[in-house]
């Protein structure tokens, strides 16, 4: 143990030495493999064991026998319930005969491809601003930190009946927008032009519910990017946007990838998502099991852009492994 | 950090356009704080209130009359003490664990190669993805005759052919054993972001751990944790945060004796019963004030951990051995 101890300080200090060259080198050459590690695939196994477990326990059977109910009809008995075999006839159901869900399908993923960009990228302009120094830094962030705990409680329900049902708090109200339209149309700007200013500026209040976690996650990144590097950059002559683009951006790529994998996850799991609503809805009125078709069918299409997205960005993200 | 960038001998015109920066950003924080605060001031500020100063349109903020009255009703409704201490026994465990499994999968994820790892993994992406609710009526049932994860179904042959099951709903333990296999609240989640962190760390440390003879669980706990900085704090904060809020679990899973969560909704309904009943109109008035004090409850503890919490977020960088 002790001796571990030594030797790891003695490489600490190697590394900080020789670190960032070192990496620059590793970035060149796509990465060095270390055939040391690779033998060891069983190890592997070994850490994610326990997941393993759960997921085939916790997840797996209860998911497996879930897609059963999909191909039955579910009956409620004095028994408990009964489970009649009907074949494949929710899933035509919702393809077919549903006149709502498809439609519900395509403009979740259609508000999505613009709404997680704006997300993300509100996310890391506020994550930049706390990361500054300035007076009540903690106080700010405190606040920022609000969406976090209230929008996954209850709280949030009993806030939305009793705050935004009282005025002031409503989205559309919370800004008065028809004062700034006026003011643009008449400084001459285009009706969609001004159409989109206006609805950005009415989401801001929904942006800032909705980017709570986004914003934890690139401050903690970027209180990761150590010191010296930003020192180095100085000592080269970098200017601030070089700085940002070269070393802070590249940096936290990792954590933006996963900022934009979560802000998908959370904008499609969200209960006011028109599909999760669908599907709360049928469960309330028992239909359990067409609840389940569509919602699988849901989760299969949102994982497969899920994947699409980690593929594309993950190749172009910064890591330090290959 | 950003002192940084500054440099010794600024132009005028420089620091005319720091100033100008500095107003901006004041102003743009404060119009955010607006809307971050106000549904929060709000509720504080009923919390607060006396079912006379609800009524009188003067009083817009502060009221006139502070009283404890609506929390102390709030209590007496559904007994905070129980309920925090039943969601502390469900959170101080379940937090402890979970972190630490998550970690352990996710170094496992993203330090060694074995077949059908990617494989694995979108099935771990998968399990971000698929809300509790579409597999909460089998996952009931399992918990219902909870078979030691298939060991009760190998023991029916000393049980005259019956599986060998308990029923472990009503208890802390779905949650314990939930966390501990990785499939606990937004687990999967965790296992992803530590993944992409442990990604991002340099090699070198690990390999020269193998070289001196360290086995692979040693140079997880010995040298990846110490290491691992903000974002155990992270997750940390947002399990924690999730386990107190939630709702969903804790209401499938308990009979009686609830967790705070839930004992606010529990609120909602009795209150509701009790104005039905009285039907007078001060009840209803005092209602909301009631349920926004216990909603204040809720929220506060969080918000406290938060500050204190936020402490080590900058302390981190320095603790942490690696640079990168």
């Amino acid at each position: 143990m002790e001796k571990n101890t030594a030797t790891n300080t003695n490489i600490q200090k190697v590394e900080k030495r020789t670190g960032r060259k070192r990496r620059n080198g590793e970035r060149r050459n796509g990465g060095r493999k270390s055939g040391l590690m690779e033998r060891q695939s069983g190890n592997g196994w070994f850490f994610i064991a326990p997941w393993l477990i759960g997921f085939v326990y916790f997840f797996a059977v209860p998911l497996v026998k879930s897609l059963y109910y999909t191909f039955t009809k579910i009956t409620i008995t004095n028994d408990g319930l009964e489970f009649q075999w009907v074949g494949s006839e929710n899933y035509l159901t919702a393809f077919t005969v549903d006149p709502d869900f498809v439609r519900a399908i395509f403009s979740s993923i259609g508000s999505i491809i613009y709404q997680v960009p704006i997300i993300v990228f509100f996310s890391l302009f506020i994550a930049l601003i706390l990361k500054q120094d300035f007076h009540g830094k903690t106080l700010m962030r405190s606040i920022f930190f609000l969406p976090v705990i209230i929008s996954s409680g209850v709280v949030i329900t009993i806030l939305k009946e009793n705050v935004f049902a009282t005025g002031a708090g409503q989205t559309s109200s919370l800004f008065q927008t028809g004062v700034i339209t006026e003011l643009l149309v008449k400084s001459g700007m285009g009706m969609p032009l001004v159409k989109m200013i206006t609805t950005t500026v009415g989401q801001i209040f929904d942006l800032t519910w909705r980017s709570g976690v986004q914003i934890l996650l690139l401050l903690s990144a970027l209180h990761n990017i150590p010191d010296s590097m930003y020192e180095a950059a100085r000592m080269e002559g970098a200017t601030e946007w070089e700085t940002f683009w070269k070393i802070t951006f590249v940096l936290i790529s990792p954590t933006l990838i996963m900022t934009i994998i979560y802000s998908i996850i959370d904008y499609f799991t969200d209960y006011s998502n028109k599909v999760m609503r669908m599907i709360v809805t049928y469960v309330n009125q028992g239909r359990y099991e067409y609840s389940t078709t569509i919602s699988i069918i849901y989760f299969a299409v949102v994982l497969l852009l899920i994947l699409f997205a980690d593929k594309v960005l993950s190749k172009r993200a910064y890591s330090a492994v290959n | 950090m950003t002192q940084g960038f500054k440099f010794k001998n600024k132009k005028a015109g420089d620091r005319a356009l720091d100033i100008i920066t500095k107003i901006l950003r004041t102003l743009f924080l404060l119009g955010m704080a607006y809307v971050l605060l106000y549904p929060v001031l709000f509720l504080l500020s009923n919390a607060f209130r006396s079912p006379v100063d609800r009524l009188d349109p003067t009083v817009i903020w502060i009221p006139k009359t502070l009283t404890f009255n609506n929390f102390v009703l709030a209590d007496q409704l559904i007994g905070f003490k129980d309920s925090i201490l039943k969601t502390c026994t469900i959170l101080i465990p379940s937090v402890i664990v979970q972190v630490f499994v998550c970690l352990m999968v996710a170094y496992g994820f993203a330090r060694f190669k074995f077949k059908g790892r990617d494989v694995l993994f979108s099935l771990l992406l998968f399990t971000i993805i698929v809300p509790t609710s579409t597999i909460i009526i089998p996952l009931y049932v399992q918990f219902h005759f909870f078979d030691f994860f298939g060991i009760g179904q190998l023991l029916r042959i000393f049980n005259q052919g019956r599986p060998v099951s308990v029923n472990i709903l009503n208890t802390n333990w779905p949650f314990y054993l939930m966390s501990a296999t990785g499939t606990g609240i937004r687990s999967g989640l965790y296992i992803y972001m530590a993944r992409q962190f442990f990604r991002s760390m340099p090699k070198e440390l690990e390999e020269a751990a193998w070289v001196d003879g360290c086995g692979s669980f040693g140079t997880f706990i010995r040298i990846m944790l110490p290491n691992v900085g903000s974002i155990v704090i992270v997750i940390l904060l947002f399990s924690v945060v999730w386990h107190w809020n939630d709702y969903y679990l804790s209401v499938m899973f308990f009979v009686d004796n609830y967790p705070l969560s839930v004992g606010v909704t529990v609120l909602q309904d009795r209150l509701q019963l009790l104005a039905e009943s009285m039907s007078a109109a001060d009840i209803a008035l005092g209602e909301s004030s009631i349920l926004e004090a216990a909603c204040f409850v809720v929220i506060l503890p969080m918000l406290v951990m938060y500050v204190f919490a936020q402490k080590y977020f900058t302390g981190s960088i320095t603790r942490s051995g690696i640079v990168g």
